[in-house]
């Protein structure tokens, strides 16, 4: 007699369907959270290179990532403490230095990196002359290698911690293909935090001669999000359910890969060929467009991963003995 | 949790909850409710087709028994299956490893407890759990499970459900003793036909997956899935530093990329 599938049987059992494992709370907070701090990061990594890299061509890149970086900043801690249950015990977060604990990781990350975002746009604003000579003005010298070296990896590590924050979770979504979310929250946050600082200087009428450089990187960006997104999605099974149909798929191949990843791909590739006027026009699309795709991302993600706590055949197929073992077993 | 009270390390305690003495009466529950003073869960409704009225561990569901009905097979007659789930206290613990705070700790007894004075509530505990048993109090803002009755250990007492249940199916002292008794309750189902039996969360169990074993370990009479549990799970933070790892390197190739693409224009471009 050939033996019932065990998925049957769990399918067929009439029995309270409680999932496996608990779902997380998080939300929309979070979800802002993680594009905010993404474009924050990101922001930063792009200053520190068009400061130590590019030059004086590029000091106005440099100048409005820096602005850009500490704005997207501002919200971000408000935003996580509003999502604990006990927000005036946020500074809990800093009772303890835990390594194996991504959320430890990176509060003390937000911490380091708020200060030295803080630092490179007093000094900004210091050679903008926004802020009145003085002290801060005089001792600049030292300020502006010190925010971009320190910046660099500060602003990498918080674009890319929340990745490894999910994965290391027993949510089927973020740890089945976990290794790649890292990978792929960081050029997310690179190609948004690019998008940022473009359609800021669109707007303020800056963008002109020298931010070559930074389309450049945009590209760059938008096709590693694209690898990296067809490599994540390829290969998650069950647990990518929640991401294959539903609404949450309409979202996944309009909003992530449609307006997020295909729409600025094109209009990009089309821009050259374009008359001045429209070539504006096509860049603030696009712009716009890689924004959208990235905050989806955010979404899908978490509230994909919610689901995919809520599936207990997702659970059990990631938690299944060997079949060898199995068989033993029986 | 310092061991400065005095006393001597007392070595791991845990449960051995047997699923084949269980009659599914609930006095672990209500005395687990008692002693802790945790709210009633609603209105005592049974859920749709099955006595259970609970439905899962919660922050304020710290036992739960579940009853659930296994269908006929060739291999195995119809019959009510029941358990009292409760927090595995881990060996290596999801839950203690992901809390920011420090507020989850190990125990002198080997138990994992949230100390409630410091937990924010930022629930990050509760989807790093591979066995789904902390969760957050949407009322009281923090998160909550079974304490292994840490205040009845420190006074000599046992917790409140193994004291509660009366036909030890819920027994409570140190791990390795529970862990032989349940080998050989083991041995001896399966001596009487019940092929499947299995001690859940002797070591066998997360061994290798980086969770070492559970000092609140189950006897099982089926497989661990039909009970709701994971057969064999991975401690969430094994992910962590690989993780960490690559977006490093893919943080590096970001770096060295942009540098590649700024450095271009002192040639000139644009």
């Amino acid at each position: 007699m050939p033996k019932k599938p065990l998925d049957d049987r769990i399918r067929d059992s009439p029995r309270p369907h409680a999932p496996p494992i608990h779902r997380s709370h998080w939300g929309w907070l979070v979800v802002a959270y993680f594009f905010l701090g993404g474009i924050a990061g990101g922001a930063q990594v792009i200053a520190a290179l068009a400061a130590l890299v590019g030059g004086k061509k590029s000091a106005g890149v440099a100048r409005l990532a820096r602005y850009v970086s500490f704005a997207a900043f501002l919200p971000c801690p408000p935003l996580l403490i509003l999502d604990l249950g006990r927000p005036e015990r946020f500074l809990h977060m800093l009772r303890v230095v835990k390594l194996r604990s991504p959320m430890s990781v990176g509060s003390w990350t937000l911490v380091a990196f708020g200060g030295v975002a803080a630092l490179a746009t007093l000094d900004q604003a210091a050679a903008d002359h926004i802020l009145p000579r003085g002290m801060l003005t005089r001792r600049r010298g030292w300020w502006s290698p010190l925010t971009a070296v320190t910046g660099l990896p500060l602003g990498l590590g918080l674009a890319g911690y929340t990745g490894v924050l999910l994965a290391a979770t027993a949510v089927p979504l973020w740890t089945k293909r976990g290794l790649l979310l890292g990978p792929l929250f960081l050029a997310s946050a690179l190609s948004t935090a690019a998008a940022a600082i473009d359609a800021t200087a669109i707007a303020t009428g800056q963008r002109h001669r020298g931010w070559a450089p930074l389309r450049r990187f945009e590209r760059l960006t938008l096709l590693a999000e694209t690898l990296l997104m067809a490599a994540w999605l390829g290969r998650l099974g069950r647990a990518g359910l929640p991401l294959a149909s539903g609404p949450l798929a309409l979202w996944v191949h309009h909003g992530v890969a449609g307006l997020g990843l295909a729409v600025p791909a094109v209009l990009g590739a089309l821009a050259p060929h374009l008359p001045p006027k429209l070539r504006i026009t096509a860049s603030a699309v696009a712009l716009s467009s890689t924004l959208f795709g990235g905050f989806v991302l955010r979404w899908v993600l978490v509230v994909g991963g919610n689901r995919s706590a809520d599936d207990a055949g997702a659970t059990f197929e990631m938690t299944a003995r060997p079949s060898t073992e199995r068989k033993q077993g029986n | 949790m310092t061991r400065s009270f005095g006393h001597e390390h007392p070595g791991a305690m845990g449960f051995l909850t047997d699923a084949t003495l269980c009659i599914g009466c609930k006095a672990c529950e209500v005395a687990c409710k008692q002693w802790n003073e945790l709210p009633a869960d609603g209105d005592a409704a049974l859920s749709a087709r099955s006595y259970d009225n609970t439905g899962d561990l919660g922050a304020t569901t710290w036992r739960h028994v579940a009853f659930i009905e296994r269908v006929a097979t060739d291999e195995a007659p119809f019959a009510w299956l029941m358990l009292s789930d409760v927090c595995k206290h881990c060996v290596h613990a999801g839950c203690m490893e992901a809390c920011p705070t420090g507020a989850i700790v190990r125990t002198e007894f080997d138990s994992i407890f949230i100390q409630p004075d410091i937990c924010n509530g930022c629930g990050y505990c509760v989807p790093a759990c591979p066995f789904g048993v902390p969760q957050l109090d949407q009322d009281d803002g923090r998160v909550h499970k079974c304490t292994l009755c840490y205040d009845r250990l420190r006074g000599g007492l046992q917790p409140a459900c193994a004291t509660a249940c009366p036909t030890d199916s819920i027994l409570f002292g140190p791990v390795t003793e529970l862990r032989s008794i349940g080998r050989s309750r083991v041995e001896s189902l399966k001596e009487r036909g019940v092929q499947k039996a299995s001690l859940y969360g002797d070591t066998s169990l997360g061994g290798t997956n980086g969770i070492g074993g559970l000092n609140a370990m189950f006897v099982l009479n089926d497989e661990p899935e039909l009970f709701n549990l994971p057969a064999a799970p991975s401690l969430p933070q094994r992910t962590t530093g690989p993780a960490f790892l690559a977006t490093l390197l893919s943080g590096a190739c970001f770096a060295l990329l942009g540098a590649a693409a700024f450095r271009a224009t002192k040639r000139g471009e644009d």
